[in-house]
């Protein structure tokens, strides 16, 4: 299977969180029940962030000019990293990369550890307590096996989200980018196209990654690699048991006389001798 | 024939559960460590692994740090044991070691005190490693409370780390102290069993120590 990616087109974006609503609904996540579960914030962000019942929200960054505010909006969610951090912390294998690049918490193997939601660059798997294992957004593996597009892509009604083909929705996004740039976007940069080995969901940032709150040239964190001690470790416990090993075979005819301590002449004295 | 004794009741009681604690958080964390093991034996086993691992690390952390508790004089009496004088004795025995063990015990070995100076090298690595394994499994055990992130990833690294380090000198320990490596023979019955030790062995293995108790006399029996 080719690899797929998602193209969010932020330009193109009004932030009708319709993709949000997708998300859930979908993915059967539940709502709260209550009145004003979320904080108001007097942001139209809402909820403030990523959650294990919200793997898809809209983020407004909300900036003031000399007259208005720019509204830069973010599709916040799982990127599906080439290079996934949380794939290498996980100590249990529950997550997996799928064939077209969609990584994938499998809940019936996560044990809530929490090592992704620690090492994940963006912060997005969130851990549920009620459940004790991680949530993110899983790009929808069920509909696009079927060939369809993610739930999320399937509602936009600006083409701001595009699935497809992840050489194409590259190609795609820095033909618009250009586009954009012409249009006096002067910032607008391409996102996800290399960066953690190249990420499944490819950012057209028109007011630049800073203006949207992605992070340049995001990083694994060198901890990440603790997965190379466990060769490490197994070769540290077969070394020290082959030289113990070898240590055993040379004392296998080891013997010695049984002494006793001559208090009064403070000399040892074999024990034949003290009969 | 003559015995020393050399452990209390209570320093092997303390050792037994020591050792129960030390070995149950090895194979619960092993399956953690290694996910084919995960695999293999399912997510209820995993989170069964998990649930154990705390409650023997509540035992190995709470244990030493009640006893120091009851009793005091006890643990300065370790630390005693592990902090004294190195004379020429001490650090000829070093140089000696490694290849007394890996050559069978052709080697002579010096007299040693209570605390042979290996012995005392290697008691303080264990404790370091020990302090470090279960500060960092507290992190661990509540990512939350300590911010998550970074801290955690450190955590488990140093955790991990620490674990090999421990695993190898348990594994050296268990050959030697349980008497597995032949000159040692005998010696599991210091913590495993009345805490005696035969006068034969105890003038081989800590010759200066066990002089010293013979002419003192109240902590030899006759068997």
């Amino acid at each position: 299977m080719a690899e797929t990616a998602i193209l969010y087109d932020s330009s193109k974006c009004t932030a009708c969180k319709g993709c949000q609503v997708a998300c859930k609904q979908w993915n059967q996540l539940p709502s709260p029940l209550v009145a004003e579960e979320y904080e108001f914030t007097k942001s139209f962000q809402s909820p403030l962030d990523n959650t294990p019942d919200n793997w898809l929200i809209i983020n407004f960054s909300e900036v003031n000019k000399e007259v208005g505010i720019d509204w830069n909006f973010m599709r916040n969610a799982c990127f599906h990293c080439s290079e996934a951090a949380c794939e290498m912390a996980c100590p249990v294998g529950a997550i997996t990369k799928a064939a077209n690049g969609a990584v994938v918490i499998d809940q019936a193997k996560c044990i809530g550890c929490r090592y992704c939601v620690a090492s994940c660059p963006f912060g997005v798997p969130r851990w549920n307590e009620a459940t004790n294992t991680t949530f993110k957004c899983w790009q929808c593996q069920d509909r696009t096996s079927a060939e369809r597009a993610p739930a999320c892509v399937g509602t936009c009604p600006t083409g701001a989200l595009v699935f497809g083909d992840r050489g194409e929705m590259v190609a795609a996004a820095s033909e618009r980018t250009a586009q954009l740039k012409e249009l006096g976007f002067a910032n607008a940069e391409v996102y996800g196209e290399s960066e953690l080995g190249g990420l499944h969901t490819i950012v057209v940032a028109h007011r630049g990654l800073e203006a949207h709150g992605l992070v340049r040239d995001p990083r694994i964190s060198l901890t990440n690699f603790w997965q190379a001690l466990k060769p490490l470790g197994g070769l540290a416990a077969a070394a020290t048991v082959a030289g113990l090993g070898f240590s055993y075979f040379m004392a296998r005819n080891y013997s010695r006389e049984d002494v006793v301590y001559d208090e009064v002449n403070d000399t040892l004295v074999n024990k034949t001798e003290v009969k | 024939m003559r015995y020393i004794q050399r452990q209390s009741a209570y320093a092997r009681g303390l050792h037994w559960i020591h050792t129960i604690a030390c070995l149950a958080l090895y194979v619960t964390g092993l399956i953690l460590f290694i996910p084919s093991v995960a695999a293999a034996v399912g997510p209820s086993a995993v989170q069964g692994a998990r649930v154990i691992h705390r409650v023997m690390a509540a035992i190995f952390v709470l244990a030493p740090l009640l006893s120091i508790a009851i009793r005091p004089k006890g643990f300065v009496h370790v630390i005693k044991g592990w902090i004294f004088k190195w004379d020429e004795k001490d650090k000829e025995f070093m140089k000696k070691f490694p290849k007394y063990l890996l050559l069978g015990g052709s080697e002579h070995m010096p007299d040693q005190k209570y605390m042979k100076s290996g012995q005392a090298v290697a008691d303080l690595g264990v404790v370091f490693m020990s302090i470090l394994i279960s500060v960092s499994g507290v992190v661990l055990l509540w990512p939350a409370f300590f911010g998550g992130g970074q801290i955690v990833l450190w955590s488990l690294l140093l955790h991990d780390a620490a674990m090999i380090l421990l695993g190898v000198m348990l594994i050296a320990h268990i050959y030697i102290g349980a008497g597995i490596f032949q000159p040692y023979r005998g010696s599991g019955r210091i913590m495993f069993g009345d805490g005696k030790i035969s006068e034969s062995d105890a003038l081989y293995h800590w010759g200066t120590w066990a002089r010293e108790e013979i002419k003192k006399g109240d902590s030899v029996s006759l068997e």
